[in-house]
């Protein structure tokens, strides 16, 4: 090994090197690299690692994920970007497409590119949530839904046929739900239309919905034990037995189910709401060739959204997706025909006006 | 094996010529270093402001910047927006606050909470460090400290986990209760504001602990000995002594403690239940769940500041009169 000598001018710039390498945020260093890569914004397990592995050995491009958790965060995240974002994928909920197009931060999706579009089960690429001003703005990947989860060794499935169990005096101290999810549900078990697409030319009539819904809420703050956030958290008290039933998103619950956990979920007879996660380019993409080939990639073959299903609990949009399911599987994800037709998607048109109201319902519930 | 030379060399140390000189002997007589030294410490003022220059430009990059940045934020009608959109000032986000009382609720409660808080470790740590500084002799003293510092190695969501686990349905706590016969069923600590409660006196503790220490520490033990001569009781001895001059420690991890209670974040969410809401969680959800309102979580942000701030300036205040009262 011969002698390594550091002189001054090699101080200097490796010195320089090392500083610049420091100072810039990792994802801008890969963000500004020149091509061969596809940067991704999205959720745990969204992206299966099997095929990040395929993906990149076959085509050389790189796939960089930045985990998010939160729409929210998602849209604050690409607006502050704009308009020379760093990402080219993101993952919006259908019913949040509205306000990401508005801000003009999605691209609307060029499906001539995307020659494996006809894999994805026409119920989510072809619903009227899907096209907004004649486009498709994202590539259907998993479908969710609010679900009332339950210990099957403490509740009876019959009682969570409906979300009064939920509220009941008998489940008092083990029960828990986010607050913001409940107000729509609870509009539904009142009657009402939770998406408020009906009252959009009635704010009053809106208004005193959602203040009957708060009252609901805070007349049964007593009974809950807990409002939570995330996914994670509903998990963690099932387990730990802090709860015996709750709302849910299905894909927690069905990721609890499918490691043995005795827990099952129901969409209870007063209704319930459904969304769907898709695959969306910014606007301004960098890697916009990229972007589209990775999309081509993902809904080439209904084992990669059978392997989506299996990581995150959500059901797969893809066609034959389940035929990849274990009997276990399918049963998590899967739900009786007479439940289904209480399910309704959730819709956007009438988002400003509803969380407009629904927001300061739910800190006013908090803060009751 | 080493020659007579050689044992002499080592005596005397390595002799070099002036090629042999280490890396920064030949920097010191490199001349653009002797004149940018010389450039440096040309006079006392210069040094000083060469020195001063990295610790002001931090705190104004890294503490004042952000903070202004957030009252920036808080002035303005929307924020981020969207590429061709204009933002404006406005003071709409503040007069939220105010014209809504159901936001004044979360802001009184985690102030209550953190004063609650603080009394309760000052009233648990100040034990352990009056026992620490008083009773343990000096070569301990810094293992104990040690220990005591352990838990304070991993982050504070970690060791919020470790409570979680500590006070579940079917944590420890319970399970021993179970063991021991004196519950049939798991006793509900979890998601109320005992557990909350535990939690923060558990991730604050070592604030109010070194501060008290420090106090503790100092105190000359003749001082108790002189007063126990006079006939002074135990009780009187701490009431008249101890506690007047511990004073400055006590205000000090008072401030601490409170100041990090009111902005508390991750324990509440983890282990408060639906009567814990405290204001963090309020701003929190401006940033990110209730329509991605930032000014309004900016500004929120800086009414809890300012309130904090006045709060800790009243007990500042009431200390210092409390010192007077006692040396006059």
């Amino acid at each position: 090994m011969g002698d390594y000598k550091l002189n001054r001018r090699k101080f200097i710039g490796m010195t320089a090197l090392a500083g610049a390498a420091f100072a810039s945020p990792a994802y801008i260093r890969r963000a500004s690299a020149s091509g061969g890569e596809v940067n991704i914004w999205t959720y745990n397990d969204f992206v299966p690692k099997s095929f990040k592995k395929q993906f990149e050995a076959e085509t050389g491009i790189k796939i960089n994920i930045r985990l998010v958790d939160d729409q929210g965060k998602q849209f604050n995240l690409l607006a502050a970007e704009q308009p020379n974002p760093t990402v080219d994928i993101m993952t919006v909920a259908g019913h949040r497409f509205l306000q990401f197009i508005d801000s003009k931060l999605l691209a609307p999706l060029d499906t001539d590119r995307l020659k494996n579009w006809g894999k994805i089960n026409p119920t989510f690429s072809e619903s009227d949530w899907a096209t907004i001003n004649g486009e498709k703005w994202g590539a259907p990947i998993l479908s969710g839904m609010e679900v009332l989860a339950y210990n099957s060794e403490l509740v009876s499935m019959e009682e969570a046929l409906t979300w009064d169990t939920l509220f009941s005096d008998k489940y008092s101290g083990q029960t828990a739900y986010i607050i913001q999810d409940m107000m729509s549900i609870v509009m539904l078990m009142l009657g009402y239309d939770g998406n408020m697409v009906a009252y959009l030319n009635d704010p009053d009539k809106a208004a005193a919905i959602v203040e009957e819904a708060k009252q609901f809420l805070i007349r049964k703050k007593p009974l809950v034990r807990k409002y939570y956030d995330s996914g994670a958290e509903v998990q963690q008290m099932f387990v730990n037995q802090d709860i015996a039933l709750g709302h849910s998103w299905n894909g927690p619950a069905a990721a609890l189910i499918n490691d043995g956990f005795p827990l099952g979920m129901t969409i209870p007879r007063e209704g319930s709401y459904g969304f769907v996660y898709t695959y969306n380019i910014a606007n301004n993409a960098p890697n916009l060739d990229n972007a589209y080939t990775f999309l081509n990639a993902i809904l080439a073959s209904p084992e990669i959204g059978a392997s989506m299903t299996k990581a995150s609990g959500f059901i797969s949009t893809y066609k034959d997706a389940s035929k990849y399911l274990t009997d276990l599987e399918k049963r998590s994800t899967s739900f009786p025909e007479e439940q289904l037709a209480n399910l309704q998607f959730f819709r956007a048109e009438a988002n400003k006006m509803k969380y407009g109201l629904v927001d300061p319902a739910v800190e006013a519930v908090k803060a009751a | 094996m080493s020659t007579e030379g050689s044992v002499s060399n080592d005596r005397e140390g390595p002799v070099k010529t002036g090629d042999e000189r280490s890396f920064w002997g030949r920097l010191a007589n490199w001349g653009p270093y002797q004149t940018l030294m010389s450039f440096v410490t040309i006079s006392p003022r210069r040094q000083f402001f060469i020195l001063a220059a990295f610790p002001i430009l931090w705190l104004l990059t890294q503490h004042l910047g952000p903070m202004l940045q957030m009252l920036r934020v808080s002035l303005l009608d929307a924020y981020p927006v969207a590429p061709d959109v204009a933002q404006e000032f406005s003071l709409e986000s503040y007069f939220k606050f105010f014209g809504d009382p159901i936001f004044w609720m979360p802001l009184f409660r985690t102030l209550i909470f953190a004063a609650v808080f603080t009394l309760c470790t000052l009233l648990i740590t100040y034990p352990i460090a009056y026992f620490l500084a008083r009773h343990v002799s000096r070569k301990n003293q810094m293992l104990l400290l040690l220990i005591l510092l352990i838990p304070f190695w991993v982050g504070e969501i970690v060791r919020t986990y470790a409570i979680m686990i500590l006070l579940g349905n079917t944590g420890a706590l319970n399970l021993a209760l179970k063991w021991l016969g004196l519950i049939d069923r798991p006793i509900p600590f979890m998601y109320t504001s005992f557990s909350m409660g535990l939690g923060m006196v558990y991730l604050t503790a070592l604030y109010m602990l070194l501060p008290l220490y420090s106090a503790l520490e100092k105190l000359p033990k003749s001082f108790n000995e002189a007063a126990a001569d006079l006939g002074a009781g135990a009780w009187s001895r701490f009431r008249k002594i101890t506690l007047p001059l511990t004073i400055e420690g006590i205000s000090s991890g008072c401030t601490l403690v409170f100041l990090i209670s009111t902005g508390f974040y991750a324990t509440p969410v983890l282990l408060g239940g639906p009567s814990t809401t405290v204001f963090a969680e309020t701003i929190a959800g401006f940033f990110h769940v209730a329509g991605d309102e930032w000014p309004t979580g900016a500004a929120f942000a800086v009414i809890m500041f300012i309130v904090a701030l006045l709060v800790t300036g009243v007990f500042q205040r009431l200390m210092k009169s409390l010192r007077k009262g006692e040396s006059s």
